[in-house]
This record gives C-alpha cells, sequence and structure tokens, in this order.
C-alpha cells in the first residue's frame, strides 16, 4: 500500500513527506533559543518574587539581617561563588573549542564544567546541613532558605542539562557547524551563574 | 547592543559586565556603610 503510494508520488513528481507537518515560525529567532529566551524571561521573574520578599523582610519590615544569633557562612559561600564563577569560564572554554573544532576543548571543558556544578551544589547541601538554623526558625531564615534552595533547583536542572551535553560531547555528536545543544544549556548556565551572583552579595555580603 | 540571550558569547560577556557592575555597588555599599 505505502509502496504504491510512494510509486504514485513519484509519478507524479511530488515529494513524499514524512513525520508531523512543518512547525510555523512567526520570529527570526530560532526556535531553540526563543524557547530558553522566554524561560530565562520568566524564570527572572521568579527569581523577582522571591526577591520582594527577601526586600520586604529586610527594608520594609526593617528586620535585622541575618536574624539574631545566627550567623552566615559568608567565606564558604564566597569561596562557593568562586567554584560557579570559574564553571562559567570552562563553560565558555567548551564552546569556543567547539566552534574552533577543538573536540578535546569541548570535552574537557563540558565536563569541567558538570563536576564543578556538582561541586558548587555539594558545598550548598553542607552548608545547609551545618548552618545552625532551619527555614521555619524565623522569617529570615525562610526566606535565606527559599532564595538559596530556588538556585540550588535551578544549578540541578543545570546539571541535568549538562549531563546530557556532557554524554554527547563524549560521543561525538558536535560539529564547528551544529552546536546548538552545547550553546542553549551555556546560555542557561550563564544565567544561573549570574543569579547566583546577586544572591550571594544580597544574602550574604551586604 | 549585547543580548545575552543571543549567543553563549554575549552571555558570557554579559556576566562579566554583571560581575564588574555588582563589584562595583558592593563596593559603595560597604565604603558607605564604614563611612556613614
Amino acid at each position: 500500500m505505502e509502496a504504491a503510494s510512494i510509486a504514485h508520488g513519484a509519478a507524479h513528481g511530488e515529494h513524499e513527506h514524512h513525520g508531523p507537518p512543518e512547525a510555523n515560525r512567526s520570529s527570526r529567532v530560532e526556535p531553540q533559543l526563543l524557547g530558553m529566551l522566554l524561560f530565562i524571561i520568566s524564570e527572572v521573574m521568579v527569581f523577582g518574587a522571591f526577591f520582594t520578599a527577601y526586600f520586604f523582610i529586610r527594608v520594609a519590615s526593617g528586620d535585622p539581617w541575618p536574624a539574631p544569633g545566627t550567623t552566615l557562612p559568608v567565606d564558604v559561600a564566597g569561596v562557593n561563588t568562586a567554584i560557579l564563577v570559574s564553571s562559567s569560564l570552562t563553560m565558555h572554554w567548551a564552546q569556543t573549542s567547539i566552534k574552533n573544532g577543538n573536540r578535546f576543548g569541548l570535552k574537557a571543558g563540558i565536563l569541567a564544567t558538570f563536576l564543578l556544578g556538582c561541586t558548587f551544589l555539594f558545598v550548598q547541601i553542607n552548608e545547609y546541613a551545618n548552618i545552625g538554623f532551619a527555614p521555619q526558625d524565623h522569617a529570615q531564615q525562610t526566606i535565606f532558605y527559599s532564595l538559596t534552595g530556588l538556585h540550588g533547583a535551578h544549578v540541578l536542572i543545570g546539571l541535568t542539562l549538562l549531563l546530557f551535553v556532557t554524554i554527547r560531547s563524549f560521543r561525538g555528536h558536535y560539529t564547528p557547524q551544529e552546536h546548538r545543544g552545547v550553546e542553549v544549556p551555556g546560555i542557561y548556565w550563564h544565567f544561573v551563574d549570574i543569579m547566583w551572583i546577586i544572591v550571594y552579595t544580597t544574602v550574604y555580603v551586604i | 547592543m549585547l543580548n545575552p540571550l543571543r549567543s553563549e558569547d554575549e552571555a558570557f560577556r554579559f556576566l562579566l559586565y554583571a560581575i564588574a557592575v555588582i563589584a562595583v555597588i558592593v563596593g559603595l555599599v560597604l565604603a558607605l556603610r564604614a563611612v556613614l
């Protein structure tokens, strides 16, 4: 039946199309980038809601920060910040490498990014285990865990993306011409990094 | 114009700018706190 249909199409010089119809493109931006763009914009709004709660407690209510009798591990979090910034450098190295056809650079860069991200998350979990207060203790503690936890969840999502990129890199799926699979998670990873720098400076430093 | 959502290159450059701007803001806030 199908063979007859193909023969019929070929006889009439028609193009045989398989699969669903082509998606409509209403934007000049590539669909993959547009998806990430819209996602990041929505993420900024989510973080904005959490920062609103933070500033309400600290500025509008005028509550002391951190709560009396508690301290925040500024130094450990500072080292963790350096780890995350380093992971953005390695991410950029990986992206630049594949653009230039350097497969070793891609694999080393993406693996280093993934491992640095894992280290960041491990240190943060360790910080939670040893910080000495719980989310329900004060409003300040609630927003501390909410902001850092929200960011930690984003790191986990980023690590999931990076895991796929790492596996695909080692399987040789990317080329200098087609490496969007590295580029789009890279943009997300830099966004996660920027958000952490804002979280770190507002929650820990200032 | 720099658009961090256009490519990884621009996102990385935006990250560097953000670090620089935030460092300046934090420096100013800490300096003002020390003075006032």
